[in-house]
């Protein structure tokens, strides 16, 4: 009973519902965007990349819940100029590649603020993007200078940048009374970056840096670097990469018999890096954005959290937070959502209460005031305060 | 000095074993299977599985139940090189070795992402993880794991290389890698032998996946691409299709960028060692050992 003709006529039905669909689908995409950016109707939708898959997927639920947190609350007092915020998540999986084309999509989806970047790597190919489409952006995390550097209108940085961090690291170094510095970075433009700052700034003080070193990510042994380590003799090492190769190079050091300090940077404070490094996790210290968990007066905001998604509050929720409520403020001063007048708006911000303290922007979009603590690894593996470095 | 050579040898001996199933199997059918080292990281999963299921066990015995793991994987991880070579290598035997080859890539991705679709993206940490004393040899740290490591890893290259040599398997095995026609009119079951070979090295491979794990604490689904890569280096270095060559290429290039990181710093690591591969290929591609022996496996 098989009919060629009839066939064929399955065919072309086929191909054309096909071809229906793909148009329905471009035309629906493209006036969707078009829609949600001019229209003064329906909720505003903030867009943010985080990385919900790869080495770094750990942060991109941390991000999400707490900026979901903040624009729950806002909606429930009324929203924005009477409108709901929206919150739209992408993966921007910690690449460049996969980052760009989240960007766009997010672009398409008809965001008006960008609240993401996680990793530096990451965020910075999105910049240019961004900034065509008019869409200011709040980075809670990423904090590479070259974000600065890129100089693009309405970029700003909600975390304290590398040149702080690295301040931070130097100032505790020279408070434990550190002379040799040895600096490990994994070669992304994070960690790269901030290694850089600190062997600039170290300049100026009295310590030694005795080695700086470069590691491959992705691989499982790392004596090589932990031999040019142990032959530099260094008093304290700093690590300016993300947890997986940090856990490791703490264990394969402790192995190697290194009695000194190991100082991480932000990207390693984690607590999946006491599970990586064992045993050798005990007495490693970190430079470290204020969590909720070390700020006096967070228990409410913790409760909350808690609350609402069954477990503590990670890294850069606080951030996430206060990403979406500065784009609400912002907002809010400008009186809708046209691009030159939101990035105006939020520049203008003065005094907006965050969780690093009252919110003031520099010129560049950093933060003018509020910076980086030092955590030490507590009793359950996860990083506590040590010292605030205020006074 | 001696500590690069200790750590040369440490991380060598992972290549060999990695690098013995790229060689037998190359060997004896001349394909060079690129889902070997996903069969690495298969091994590695499994015994992280195994060990997080039966934390209570694991809990009393560090080591015993890291080899019983370890033969648990190595059982599985055989079985998964048999079923592969099954579904995805025997039907294009007649075919042009680019199929295959291909077809391999094909199995390397689809156990990559198949193990990321059901154990996450994430990096997982081992629930049991070696440690024990350190010694000092002449001035060289090493510690107990890497000892014990080093000497299951040689164990299993002792028991191949007896396994290959004296029994009427391996004589069947070295006669397939001579001549499959000759092998198969003098009475050898061909496609049975094919299948052990894939089992052997595979198991190889899961063990060394295993040790890897308990011994660095971590583990995620593209772990097997690297030391994949390395280890079809260090076949190629000691001279592809031949057993002894494997190991030695393993020790070799486990040597190589021991000391060639020690001079040149971490990053350059993986450049060295693939700029090793590229130096053989164009001036020895047969290898170290490839030339003068005549029977190939």
């Amino acid at each position: 009973m098989r009919n060629p003709f009839s066939r064929r006529g399955h065919a072309a039905v086929a191909l054309g519902a096909v071809a229906a669909l793909a148009l329905g689908a471009c035309s629906g995409g493209v006036a969707g965007g078009e829609d949600a950016a001019t229209e003064d109707e329906g909720p505003i939708r903030l867009g943010m990349l985080a990385p919900f898959s790869g080495s770094e997927a750990a942060f991109g639920p941390y991000m999400e819940n707490g900026a979901q947190m903040a624009i729950d609350e806002i909606n429930e007092d009324g929203g924005v100029l009477d409108r709901d915020l929206e919150l739209v998540t992408e993966d921007d999986a910690c690449d460049a590649t996969s980052a760009t084309a989240a960007a766009n999509k997010l672009i398409t989806a008809g965001i008006v603020a960008s609240v993401g970047g996680y990793c530096s790597g990451a965020t910075l190919p999105t910049l240019p993007i961004f900034a065509d489409a008019g869409v200011p952006m709040v980075i809670p995390a990423a904090n590479s200078n070259q974000l600065v550097e890129a100089d693009e209108n309405g970029v700003f940085l909600i975390n304290g940048t590398g040149d702080q961090q690295a301040q931070a690291a130097l100032e505790w170094a020279q408070k434990q009374g550190a002379q040799r510095l040895a600096l490990v970075d994994d070669n992304t433009d994070y960690s790269a970056d901030l290694a850089a700052a600190v062997a600039e700034q170290a300049a100026e003080t009295d310590i030694e840096i005795v080695l700086e070193e470069s590691v491959t990510a992705g691989e499982s042994d790392y004596s090589a670097n932990v031999n040019s380590i142990l032959s530099a003799d260094p008093d304290m090492v700093y690590w300016t990469g993300y947890y997986q190769e940090g856990g490791l190079i703490a264990a394969q050091l402790a192995a190697a018999g290194y009695a000194g300090e190991l100082l991480v940077a932000d990207g390693t404070v984690d607590a999946k890096f006491a599970e990586i490094a064992g045993a050798a996790a005990q007495g490693v210290e970190g430079t470290f954005t204020q969590t909720p968990d070390m700020l006096e007066g967070a228990e409410d905001w913790i409760a909350q959290y808690e609350e609402r998604y069954g477990e503590g509050p990670g890294p850069y929720s606080t951030q996430a937070y206060d990403a979406v409520r500065v784009v609400a403020e912002g907002i809010e001063a400008a009186g809708g959502t046209e691009s030159e007048a939101l990035i105006e708006a939020i520049q203008n911000i003065d005094g907006l209460e965050l969780f690093s303290g009252p919110l003031k922007f520099t010129e560049e979009g950093t933060l003018s005031a509020g910076g980086f603590a030092i955590v030490e690894v507590g009793p359950e593996g996860d990083f506590v305060l040590l010292d605030d470095l205020q006074g | 000095m001696l500590q690069l050579v200790v750590d040369g040898l440490f991380v060598g001996s992972f290549y060999a074993l990695v690098a013995l199933g790229y060689s037998m199997v190359y060997g004896i059918i001349k394909l060079l299977n690129f889902a070997h080292g996903d069969v690495y990281m298969v091994g590695a999963f499994t015994g992280f599985v195994v060990l997080s299921s039966v934390t209570g066990v694991a809990a009393v015995g560090g080591l015993a139940s890291i080899l019983i793991v370890l033969l648990i994987a190595m059982l599985l991880t055989g079985i998964l090189g048999v079923t592969v070579e099954r579904v995805a290598y025997r039907p294009l035997r007649a075919s042009p070795r680019l199929a295959v080859l291909i077809t391999a890539v094909g199995v390397s991705f689809i156990l990559e992402y198949g193990v990321r679709q059901i154990m996450g993206p994430n990096p997982r940490v081992y629930p049991v993880r070696l440690s024990g004393e350190t010694f000092n040899l002449l001035g060289a740290r090493i510690t107990l794991p890497q000892i014990i490591l080093f000497a299951v890893a040689a164990g299993l290259m002792v028991a191949l290389n007896y396994l290959v040599m004296r029994s009427r398997d391996g004589r069947a095995m070295r006669a397939i890698a001579l001549d499959p026609q000759a092998a198969k009119l003098m009475g050898v079951n061909v496609d049975a032998v094919i299948s052990r070979t894939f089992f052997i090295g595979s198991a190889l491979a899961g063990a060394a996946g295993v040790m890897a794990g308990a011994y660095y604490g971590t583990v995620d689904f593209l772990m097997g691409f690297v030391i994949g890569l390395k280890a079809f280096t260090a076949a190629v270095i000691g001279g592809i299709g031949n057993l002894y060559g494997a190991m030695l290429g393993g020790i070799l290039l486990g040597l190589l960028e021991s000391f060639g990181t020690n001079f040149l710093g971490g990053e350059w690591r993986d450049v060295f060692s693939f700029a090793c591969l590229i130096l053989f290929l164009s001036f020895r591609p047969t290898g170290i050992l490839g030339a003068r022996v005549v029977e190939r496996m």
